[in-house]
């Protein structure tokens, strides 16, 4: 599926072998077992590789519209919470290292919102814990925080 | 105790790292340390699940090579049950790979170390980056994205995952390539080999001249090196045999399955990364830029140093250009862009060649496997070097061991020993400025490191601080962007 072509971009990010960094992941599957995907939509787990897909887009003369970021934190909110950011509401400090992952995308964002014009949303939920060693699986307010996740892409998308 | 610096990379990205930089009492450089932070607990986590399961889980190791470690662990796989895979299914895996990597060469010369050079390593850092590279050479730009796109459609058509890939399978790979896709896939590979022609050209025109001073002194050592060849010598990135070379250029050559009588690794307490390092040289481990002891490093440069000749026509023209200019084996590390080019020139002459064999359409892509209590060991040249997967399985085909070694992990110790060679260039009596974190950051990523881009952001800022402690801890200094 040619991801240039799309009006919309959802992507998935985290590390299912690293228990709640694995919430992206899982919203994307639930999403796509779960609801219709409109057409012009593109939805994809890029678990750690969402940098190969920003990277092209930022570069594009063809963009989307609009990208929606799905990722687990760890802002010291409640675990379970799901929320939306705003590129230019992370704090400085937490600019490059918001992202539990391995992956530059918060300057790619930056980048997409302010010079390229995309609409750029980034759904989140705070994690309960991230192991320090492979342990698949969310805790379960993580879980919990799944559907939840999917009814504010949903909105967006509507 | 002298002053401390340590320079490190606000973003988490792939991977942690951190240099710290010893300074004794005159202000000289004692020590340097590259700290990487290492995957842990994959070994054990793998440990009672079916083998056949592993080439799908460790494309989730990496978010850079998922490729490599898809067709490692394939490979180890078909060890393990005791089959070659089905000849088109082998062929299919190898376009993949080469597919792959044009895709990795050309983000990283382009989009992490392209900057340095193009751009130049004294340009502000507001532009030392990819977007000043699209902004002062706006067609470049567009060229680079639609070849790496092209490289992701490709893999789409062949295997249906660009991403977390899938259709390698112990035996061969799952999903026979049409007539249809191939013709598709074809005027695509070859696009791809004409901006690879492109920019090798480009880079010998433009660029490598203007550095060559700065590739003759930044992050020099001396070592051997370690790649894999096919039976005739030829650079291979997807099967052969391993060749360690010495910094002599002697070489012995040896089966993936005896890389253990070859290879040992060492474990430093300051590092969770082990350091391997080449114990059938007999001398032992030392790090010593003066007289380092069983050091060999792989990557690029390495590749194109133990290789006798490419099996392309165009790379071999730029190999024996290559060979004849610097020797061989050829030492200076800022040298492993110029090889990584070859090798992208190589990689898609190599997938137009493969998409051109009658045999990639077979339908006969796998053979059938029976689960044994084996070993197996599956090896592929990952673009960051040499990637090793060591399995062993139980009657049932469950994994009972198992042992990874990755491209970055080879180059533990040449990474470290090339920073402590340019800190020891920059910083003399105590004087060093900003540019040190740019010529420091340019000896890392010369190895394309799983760090390399923690170390170059995008938005031009620098991800690194240098913190200067006295010798007490305190923080008496710090220089950031």
């Amino acid at each position: 599926m040619d991801y240039l072509e799309k009006e919309i971009l959802i992507l998935g990010c985290g590390n299912i072998l690293f228990g709640d960094d694995g919430f992206g992941p899982e919203v994307i599957e639930y999403l796509q077992k779960n609801y219709e995907i409109p057409s012009n939509v593109y939805v994809c787990n890029t678990g750690l590789s969402v940098r190969e897909i920003l990277f092209n887009v930022v570069l594009s003369e063809k963009k989307p519209k609009k990208i929606i970021i799905v990722d687990a934190v760890d802002l010291g909110k409640s675990a379970g919470s799901t929320f939306q950011l705003d590129v230019d509401e992370m704090p400085e400090i937490k600019c490059d290292d918001f992202s539990m992952h391995q992956v530059p995308t918060s300057n790619l964002l930056k980048e997409l919102k302010n010079y390229c014009r995309v609409d750029v949303k980034i759904v989140v939920s705070q994690v309960q814990h991230i192991p320090e060693e492979v342990s698949l699986g969310l805790s379960s307010v993580m879980r919990d925080a799944i559907p939840v996740a999917c009814e504010m892409i949903l909105n967006e998308i509507n | 105790m002298g002053k401390q610096i340590i320079i490190q990379p606000v973003s988490r990205i792939e991977g942690h790292a951190k240099v710290t930089i010893q300074l004794d009492d005159s202000g000289n450089v004692a020590d340097t340390r590259v700290n990487v932070v290492e995957l842990r607990g994959f070994e054990k986590f793998c440990i009672g699940r079916p083998v056949e399961e592993l080439p799908r889980i460790v494309t989730s190791i990496c978010g850079v090579c998922p490729w490599s470690h898809h067709l490692a662990s394939a490979k180890a796989n078909d060890a393990v049950f005791g089959v070659e895979p089905a000849p088109a299914g082998k062929k299919l895996r190898d376009l993949c790979n080469s597919i792959a990597y044009t895709e990795e060469h050309i983000l990283h010369f382009f989009f992490l170390s392209g900057p340095d050079f193009v751009m130049g390593p004294d340009a502000d850092y507001s532009v030392r980056n990819v977007f000043g590279i699209a902004q002062a050479n706006p067609e470049i730009g567009k060229k680079v994205v639609r070849n790496r796109h092209l490289g992701t459609q490709m893999l789409d058509i062949i295997s249906g995952k660009s991403i977390h890939p899938v259709t390698a399978v112990p035996g061969g790979f799952s999903k026979p390539l049409t007539q249809k896709e191939k013709d598709k896939v074809l005027p695509m590979a070859e696009e791809v080999l004409e901006f690879a022609k492109f920019s090798i050209a480009f880079a010998k025109e433009n660029i490598f001249p203007k550095y060559l001073d700065t590739v003759k002194v930044l992050g020099v050592i001396n070592t051997g090196f370690m790649g894999t060849v096919s039976e005739d010598g030829a650079l291979n990135v997807y099967d052969g045999k391993l060749r360690l070379m010495k910094p002599d250029g002697s070489f012995t050559d040896f089966a993936y399955d005896q890389y253990t009588d070859f290879i040992a690794e060492r474990v430093e307490e300051w590092s969770y990364l082990k350091f391997p390092y080449a114990k059938a040289w007999g001398e032992g481990f030392s790090m010593d830029t003066a007289n380092p002891k069983g050091i060999y490093r792989t990557n690029s440069l390495a590749r194109i140093n133990v290789a006798d000749k490419m099996a392309t026509p165009l790379a071999q023209k730029e190999f024996e250009e290559f060979r004849s200019n610097f020797g061989r084996p050829a030492q200076l590390t800022l040298l492993y862009h110029w090889a990584r080019l070859i090798e992208l020139l190589y990689n898609a002459e190599h997938a137009v060649e493969l998409l051109n064999d009658p045999e990639i359409t077979s339908r006969e892509t796998r053979v059938p496997v029976t689960p044994r209590a084996a070993r197996g060991v599956g090896c592929v040249e990952a673009p960051r070097g040499t990637l090793i997967h060591d399995y062993e399985t139980d009657d049932k085909g469950l994994i009972t061991n198992l042992n990874l070694i990755v491209g970055t992990t080879h180059n533990n110790a040449p990474i470290n020993m090339s920073v402590n060679q340019a800190a020891k260039l920059l910083i003399k009596d105590g004087k060093y400025d900003q540019g040190i974190l740019n010529r420091v950051e340019m000896a890392i990523r010369a190895y394309d490191p799983c760090l390399s881009c923690a170390t170059h952001n995008l938005d031009g800022r620098l991800p690194v601080r240098i913190d200067i402690l006295d010798a007490d801890g305190n923080l008496i200094n710090t220089i950031q962007n």
